[in-house]
């Protein structure tokens, strides 16, 4: 009579090996413990699950020796296989990985909505932002610059013509010129005279009473004002 | 300290100097905190389940990318970068003393039931809905249990979904060092699951 094969629990708990008789696995087995991490790692970490095995230190899980000789992608479809006939494995897979999803969704949705609570940044300048546009900047300055030396510059060259300008409207106007040396002359005599005019009546105190009193005016009646 | 990622070149000054007016993706600091801010910002909530500490990062983070953004070589994605920075700096911040005496009564502490409600409205009874919850309960609360590698290494994969490879980029880790410590998280995770499962009762405690 030949002997048949001996099914043990490989691992703790009540979840077996599934890969170990490849033949029969989805018959009477469920996934490991690490077959089932791989497949909620995903493909990343299932497409190298055999260098994990190699590196993990034996009798972990219970399973050494077990599935480190087997191809990891044989594994890996071994492990799919399994899930389609196993309602078991494929209930707590589902039920894992909704769990990590619902996990993703609620961060996400809770930390956007604690940003949006927050307040704005104050991010420095662009000008200290875009260093390649730091020349357009520059010569935006120096435009700005410029600008506010021009007015000046022009007021210092009008401040340094303006003598000539003046010469210039003299000779261009010799009535007013006249006029002003006709001023000038009268200023000239009177300054020349020996009596200002109005001292004229104290200059000749036998003069015309009556010319006198024409000529007194107000001002020059109070003799303490002379 | 370590604040920037450990494969940095570091160039000589000369060389930085000539390599300054180089144009980089991070030179628009706008679009890049407008396109990554979220990202970094849940991976640094959910790493330390405080929202003042994981905002402050979050601007730290990007503060630290664009000093450094001419050592940026473009032999990552902007999102690896990114992440990697804020990844140490949770990891210099986690390990001060003065972390771990706020973690205790801060009230900037991310509550887990807060966490559960904000899952989006889905089609389901109520008690579908109660059960949801349960079950983003649990694994909030599993995964802070974790050592700081493995709820590293698993946010990254499920809550950024980054790739093996990214990840070991992101954390400086071997390939098979990452796959450890995933599996082993997952590992963790799992009979967390069935365990509730088995026993309905013990949800109660969460």
């Amino acid at each position: 009579m030949t002997p048949q094969p001996v099914l043990e629990p490989r691992i703790a708990g009540d979840i077996r090996l599934g890969n170990t008789y490849p033949g029969i696995a989805h018959l009477t087995t469920h996934l490991t413990a690490e077959q089932m991490t791989e497949l909620l790692a995903g493909p990343a970490g299932a497409a190298e699950a055999g260098d994990l095995r190699r590196m993990r230190s034996p009798g972990q899980d219970g399973d050494a020796g077990s599935a480190s000789a087997s191809d990891p992608e044989q594994n890996a479809a071994f492990a799919e296989a399994h899930l389609l006939t196993c309602a078991r494995c494929a209930a707590e897979l589902a039920g894992l990985r909704e769990g990590l999803s619902l996990f993703r969704q609620a961060s996400i949705a809770y930390a956007d909505s604690e940003l949006r609570r927050r307040p704005q940044w104050t991010l420095p300048g662009r000008s200290i932002l875009r260093p390649a546009l730091e020349p357009a900047y520059w010569v935006a300055a120096a435009a700005m610059l410029l600008t506010a030396l021009f007015p000046l510059q022009v007021l210092r060259q009008h401040g340094l013509g303006s003598p000539p300008a003046v010469a210039t409207s003299l000779a261009d106007h010799p009535a007013e010129s006249q006029s002003d040396e006709a001023l000038l002359a009268d200023v000239n005599r009177e300054v020349s005279a020996s009596v200002p005019a109005p001292m004229q009546a104290l200059a000749d105190p036998t003069g015309d009473v009556s010319s006198v009193s024409v000529q007194t005016s107000p001002e020059t009646s109070d003799p303490r004002k002379d | 300290m370590q604040l920037m990622p450990e494969n940095i070149q570091t160039f000589p000054s000369t060389t930085l100097s000539l390599t300054a007016q180089r144009a980089t993706p991070l030179d628009d600091l706008e679009s890049v905190v407008a396109l990554y801010q979220p990202r970094v910002f849940r991976f640094l909530l959910a790493t330390l389940h405080d929202r003042d500490a994981a905002e402050t990062l979050t601007q730290e983070t990007f503060l630290r990318a664009w000093a450094a953004r001419d050592r940026f070589r473009e032999d990552c994605s902007i999102a690896t970068w990114l992440i990697r920075i804020a990844l140490n700096l949770a990891r210099d911040h986690t390990r001060t003393g003065r972390f771990r005496f706020w973690k205790r009564s801060s009230i900037s502490n991310v509550d887990v039931a807060e966490v559960a409600a904000s899952l989006p409205s889905r089609e389901g009874s109520v008690e579908s809905r109660l059960i949801a919850q349960q079950q983003v309960a649990l694994i909030w609360e599993t995964v802070a249990g974790l050592s700081e590698r493995q709820r590293a290494i698993f946010l990254l994969r499920f809550l950024e979904e980054m790739d093996i490879p990214d990840i070991a980029t992101v954390t400086g880790l071997p390939l098979s060092t990452v796959k450890s410590h995933l599996y082993r998280a997952l590992g963790v995770i799992r009979t967390r699951h069935n365990s509730t499962l088995r026993n309905p009762a013990s949800k109660e405690t969460l």
